[in-house]
């Protein structure tokens, strides 16, 4: 049933139709709402979940990697400064294989104090150990939370939906709110491949010598390939039952396209009117959406972007002394590509500075009129800095 | 119903899990420091004349283990009623919660306990040595000879109290007002004396020659004749007819009389006397004014009290001494020369002097004298040393005839005339009688020294008796060493009263009762310093599960094989019960599996 709802509450509707066991976070904008919504639904019965209220993100996690560890479907939110302190746990998700599942509201690291739109927290722990899934829109984030269960607890392994500030998270639109039946048809319960019994008393997480680290290491890389095949079959099922298909990358328009822009999260919906607004005029662009972002599908990233002659990243973040995040992963995706496309790494939006039609039109042109490659960022949209500013 | 497919293969899990017990890692090899149980003293039980188990009576009362509770003062002292009410509680003084909020109301709680055991008539059950051969006299019927008699009838002492006057009770019925001490709180805790065992014969003429009869029928002889004699003003016209002693005024109080005053009266003196007469000139519809050489805080009365009778319109003039008192027409004229203070004394006293000439004259109707009183009779004081003399904190014991031994208590060697010291000197000199019986005069002084509580210079029973108490640690608990993160700052309860305008008009006692949830609520406050209350901090938070539960009265162990010394039982025990010790050679052998 189409409903319109908030992009947090879209989050909170798949959560409890996911029929999860255990939630456990720790309230930060803009995350708020999401976990407000969840409390609401235990509080009134509407979800029979623990809510555990914790004094810190480091807990929130910790106490799931706990409740997990018993068998159970879990949830967590959060976002910037938050996830920042869950990092240590993080990692433990992942190397306890706990098919742990996360909203991450995309928001700026301070200082200075930035509530709003930026991708660095959720990139900084790309090497977690995570699988993270970029979202460009309400329905979207709803039904990736169904995906992310599915996918965590088939490889065994922790799942990030990743959703930008405000942009998704606090904007209302229409969503198609699946009746739970069907949810239960594509999500049934959680059967764990290990949980505490008390009645086989096991260690878990204890110390590992040099003689089997690497394995567990290695078990958990392949873990995270395997995972591609696995979202793949998962979704086939999910377009099934709801019809709706995402894929790990979207391109839109790549087929005959010479420049192809890079986009993901909110700023894919102005980028597709863009690229149709440019066709229009007769030029050949396309668009290629990344929605997974670890593991990362570099196959699928070489053969759509191969044909192209120029490629353009936008990114919504920066590593400071690298670059753009995305448009680091595409080069390295693309190197030894025989022919490969010339590389433009952008930056824009950062702090949840607006990405507007005019701003993606601007970078289409100057990647269509650069004739030199150069592998620095080109920050799009920098004013004068203007030092009066820090007083005022 | 599920359309899911496991088309492609997924690899088997290999991650971190032991299905070996961590047992066999016996983290215990790793201490060099060792925790254990050790209970130590706490301060107020220090300050405690009688030496009370304090921190214990409050965890008991708290528990609502109220017998037990009763018991326990009863272990230490006869008389939980009278010093319920009339006690100065030193104990409150020390209390370390007087640094984190207020002190917990100890003296309060011990009157709530005499109370219920009184509404619920109930038997103590004491610990009774078997019986001794030794008979002892007690010389006087106070407080320090009931003390005495009820102590050496505990150690197995047949004992035989020898009382001048009617009744026994000493000062303490004949002396404190029943607004202070209703007589039945008193008649109660002399008959529960009585009950076990100690002989009271009253109306004995004591003298000289009774002393010296007696010695020849008793081993022992305590004397605690008190100071029932009035000291002398030596000004000219105390003598006259109607200038009445404080102690006789208040005696004929104590036996009914409810003489109507009116106008004002002078009391001299600075001490409880004083306080008592001049309270009982205000009930009497007289206008009291005491007349004190030094100043408010130089009085010798306890604080409480001096507070109370201001309150009740008792008016005090300091630094002033009686020069004359001069009949006049149906009144008297009291002169007082006014002092000057000249510097303190070593306990900060002001020192005094007359002022010159200025002399003040006030038309009173009566004049009463409480400077201070005297044994009766001079062969009532203790000697000073010499050879079979043994000088100790609360008595004097004397060995030098060959009939009995005998030893002086009470007010007769108490630099504090109090109830509490009172029982301290009994008690003291209950156990030197049997320290000296046993292995002679010479055992006496260092066998006290080992029974003393904490650093303190008064006996536990408990401790000279080798029960429980005589395990703790004789370190005194300060407040640094409590956790105070686990308590919570809590109002003191405030003492129930009767209106002022309902105690000018009567006797009835000033204090009112309270009630068991209000003594639960209040014990709650207590830190039990240096007990353990059984909160198992030490079980929650041991990171080694090296906390055993047992059955032993500790209730726990600790397992020394995986008890690594980390010391967070030491640390988070809010009340300092544990200690944390260097690991000797000896002990780090981590074979050792139970705790002390």
């Amino acid at each position: 049933m189409k409903q319109v709802l908030e992009g947090s509450q879209a989050v909170a509707e798949a959560v409890r139709l996911s029929r999860v066991t255990v939630i456990s976070a720790y309230p930060i904008t803009p995350q708020t709402h999401i976990v407000e919504y969840l409390s609401d639904y235990v509080a009134d019965g509407t979800l029979k979940a623990s809510y555990l209220k914790v004094e810190s993100e480091h807990s929130a996690l910790a106490s799931l990697v706990g409740a997990a560890s018993c068998g159970v479907r879990t949830f967590t939110a959060s976002s910037s400064q938050g996830l920042a302190l869950m990092h240590e746990i993080l990692h433990w998700a992942s190397g306890a294989r706990l098919p742990i599942v996360m909203a991450e509201v995309n928001r700026a690291l301070a200082p200075g104090w930035n509530i709003w739109a930026d991708q660095l927290d959720s990139l900084a722990q790309r090497d977690t150990g995570w699988i993270q899934l970029y979202c460009e829109h309400s329905q979207e984030v709803l039904d990736t939370v169904f995906l992310a269960y599915r996918l965590a607890e088939a490889v065994s392994l922790p799942v990030m939906v990743i959703m930008d500030a405000f942009f998704l998270s606090h904007t209302y639109e229409p969503v198609d709110l699946p009746e739970q039946k069907l949810v239960d048809r594509f999500l049934p319960a959680f059967e764990p491949k290990f949980q505490i019994d008390t009645a086989d008393p096991v260690a878990l997480s204890p110390l590992v010598t040099p003689d089997f680290y690497m394995e567990m290491r290695h078990n958990t890389a392949k873990a995270m390939e395997e995972s591609i095949l696995q979202l793949a079959e998962i979704e086939e099922d999910f377009s099934n039952i709801f019809g709706r298909y995402y894929g790990p990358v979207e391109p839109f328009l790549c087929d005959d396209a010479e420049i192809i822009m890079v986009t993901s999260g909110t700023m894919t919906g102005t980028a597709r009117q863009v690229i149709q607004d440019l066709r229009e005029k007769g030029e050949k662009v396309g668009l290629l959406k990344i929605k997974l972002f670890r593991p990362f599908p570099t196959e699928i990233i070489r053969k759509i972007l191969g044909s192209a002659k120029k490629v353009a990243i936008i990114d919504r973040n920066f590593s400071f002394g690298a670059g753009g995040i995305f448009a680091q992963e595409v080069r390295a995706a693309m190197c030894n590509l025989p022919d490969c496309p010339w590389i433009f790494g952008y930056i824009a939006g950062l702090g949840g500075r607006d990405v507007t039609t005019d701003l993606l039109e601007d970078i289409y042109w100057r990647t269509k009129k650069s004739d030199v490659l150069s592998g620095e960022s080109i920050w799009m949209g920098l004013q004068e800095e203007d030092h009066a500013v820090e007083r005022s | 119903m599920t359309e899911k497919k496991k088309t492609s293969k997924v690899t088997p899990l290999f991650f971190a899990r032991s299905y070996l017990s961590t047992e066999s890692n016996k983290t215990g090899s790793w201490r060099f420091l060792r925790p254990r149980y050790e209970e130590k003293t706490a301060p107020c039980s220090v300050a405690c004349p009688a030496g009370e188990d304090i921190g214990r009576i409050e965890m008991l009362t708290n528990q609502g283990m109220f017998k037990e509770a009763w018991e326990t003062i009863l272990r230490e002292n006869p008389f939980p009623g009278v010093c319920g009410s009339v006690c100065y509680h030193p104990c409150e003084g020390a209390c370390n919660r007087g640094e984190f909020d207020r002190a917990v109301a100890i003296n309060a709680i011990e009157r709530f306990l005499a109370d219920t055991a009184c509404k619920n008539e109930l038997k103590p059950l004491l610990t009774k040595l078997p019986a001794k051969k030794e008979k002892i006299a007690v010389v006087g019927g106070g407080p320090s000879g009931l003390a005495a008699a009820y102590f050496l009838t505990l150690l197995g002492y047949n004992c035989d109290v020898f009382e001048a006057t009617a009744e026994p009770g000493g000062v303490l019925r004949w002396g404190i007002p029943h607004y202070r001490l209703p007589l039945p709180v008193l008649e109660r805790d002399i008959s529960l004396i009585k009950d076990q065992g100690v002989q009271i014969k009253t109306g004995v003429h004591i003298s000289k020659e009774f002393l010296k009869e007696i010695e020849k029928n008793y081993n022992g002889v305590f004397i605690g004749c008190g100071y029932s004699h009035s000291r002398k003003l030596e000004i000219p016209g105390e003598d006259l007819e109607g200038i009445e002693d404080g102690h006789a005024f208040l005696n004929r109080i104590r036996h009914g009389e409810r003489p109507r005053l009116d106008g004002l009266y002078v009391i001299i003196g600075g001490g409880n006397t004083a306080i008592d007469v001049a309270r009982s000139v205000v009930r009497l519809g007289g206008t009291p004014l005491i007349a004190y050489r030094r100043r408010r805080q130089d009085m010798p009365a306890f604080p409480d009290e001096i507070e109370l009778a201001l309150d009740e319109g008792v008016t005090l003039k300091e630094l002033v001494i009686p020069v004359s008192v001069v009949p006049d027409k149906g009144d008297y004229v009291l002169t007082l020369h006014h002092m000057n203070i000249t510097g303190e004394d070593d306990k900060g006293r002001a020192l005094v002097e007359p002022d010159g000439s200025k002399i003040e004259e006030i038309r009173v109707k009566n004049v009463f004298k409480a400077i201070g009183e005297e044994p009766a009779e001079s062969w009532c004081n203790p000697p000073h040393g010499g050879e079979g003399i043994v000088t100790l904190n609360n008595s004097v014991v004397d060995c030098r005839t060959e009939s009995a031994a005998i030893v002086f208590g009470g007010d007769l060697t108490n630099e504090i005339k109090s109830v509490v010291h009172a029982v301290a000197s009994g008690k003291e000199a209950a156990i030197a009688l049997d320290i000296l019986f046993r292995e002679g005069l010479d055992a006496v002084e260092p066998e006290i020294g080992d029974c003393l509580v904490g650093n303190g210079s008064f006996c536990s029973m408990e401790i000279y008796m080798k029960r429980p108490r005589f395990d703790r640690s004789s370190h005194v608990v300060s407040y640094s060493e409590i956790n105070a993160d686990y308590f919570y700052l809590s109002q003191r309860i405030t003492q129930p009263r009767l209106l002022r305008e309902e105690r000018l008009a009567t006797f009835d006692e000033v204090n009112l009762k309270i009630s068991a949830s209000l003594a639960i609520r209040e014990t709650e406050r207590c830190f039990n310093c240096g007990l353990c209350n059984q909160c198992d901090n030490c079980y929650l938070f041991c990171p080694d599960l090296a906390i055993v539960r047992d059955k032993t009265p500790q209730g726990r162990h600790i397992n020394y094989d995986y008890c690594k010394g980390c010391g967070l039982c030491v640390v988070e025990c809010p009340r300092n019960a544990m200690v944390l010790v260097e690991e000797t050679n000896e002990a780090s052998t981590g074979r050792e599996s139970s705790g002390s």
